[in-house]
């Protein structure tokens, strides 16, 4: 049975095109990470933690939210309101 | 001739880290080392009590080899993956360390071993209990330790190549 990829889908690859060709290994040297974590990323293949999630959405001034959407939960899991 | 190196590109192949190649090492060492200790000692078994079975020996040279041929291979893996880097004119710095992310598969694959570890700590109390050869005892910690490698490595290897 293959692996199940991450819910956490994310605009990384389309993020790092905006921002004036920046290539795995120019945002993998600037996280700190291999390139191969990078591109796990972008796959879907690997969550990041909490705190490098905040470094990559710093990394192309953008809000969490507009870099990283998380497609699990359900009704169960919608805002307290 | 220019020599300079340069940082890999979105379309360059992607190489292992040091941790992922030696995963593979230790894999094809645990596969090699163990299919030859019972090569060995399989027919021994079958053809005389197992009292008389020497199995010490083969089991010391089925341990040694693992270990020299995990570190050998792991030195030996990095090496040639920076030399192969090299030769495509890439920057190997950079390229090959772990980061985060293996030191996670290394914990998870390092747990799933830990189960074997344990289950087979319980089987050897009760071959102890009953008081087994010692021919059983020794080989049910060496079975284990083979099959705790392997579940490891293939954990391991599972999450480098489909996700974590």
């Amino acid at each position: 049975m293959p692996p199940k990829p991450t819910k956490v889908t994310n605009q990384i690859r389309a993020l790092r095109s905006e921002s004036g060709q920046m290539t795995q290994a120019d945002m993998a040297e600037r996280l700190g990470v291999t390139r191969q974590t990078v591109i796990a990323i972008e796959q879907g293949k690997y969550s990041p933690s909490l705190e490098m999630a905040f470094e990559i959405a710093r990394l192309f001034r953008r809000p969490l939210d507009e870099v990283f959407h998380y497609a699990g939960g359900g009704a169960d899991n919608q805002p307290f309101s | 001739m220019n020599h300079e190196l340069r940082q890999p590109e979105d379309d360059d192949p992607v190489v292992m880290t040091v941790d992922e190649r030696s995963v593979w090492v230790y894999l094809v060492v645990v596969v090699v080392t163990s299919v030859a200790y019972f090569a060995v000692i399989i027919p021994r078994v079958l053809s005389q009590p197992v009292e008389d079975v020497s199995w010490i020996a083969p089991l010391l040279w089925a341990i040694g080899f693992s270990i020299v041929g995990t570190i050998v291979g792991s030195i030996v893996g990095s090496i040639g993956g920076a030399i192969g880097l090299a030769i495509r004119g890439i920057e190997p710095k950079g390229q090959l360390e772990g980061d985060l992310r293996d030191k996670e598969i290394k914990r998870l694959g390092d747990r799933r071993a830990a189960v074997v570890a344990s289950s087979a700590m319980f089987g050897v109390l009760v071959l102890a209990m009953f008081g087994a050869d010692l021919f059983w005892i020794g080989n049910l910690v060496y079975l284990a330790g083979v099959i705790g490698g392997l579940i490891e490595t293939t954990t391991k290897l599972r999450a480098y190549r489909g996700g974590l």
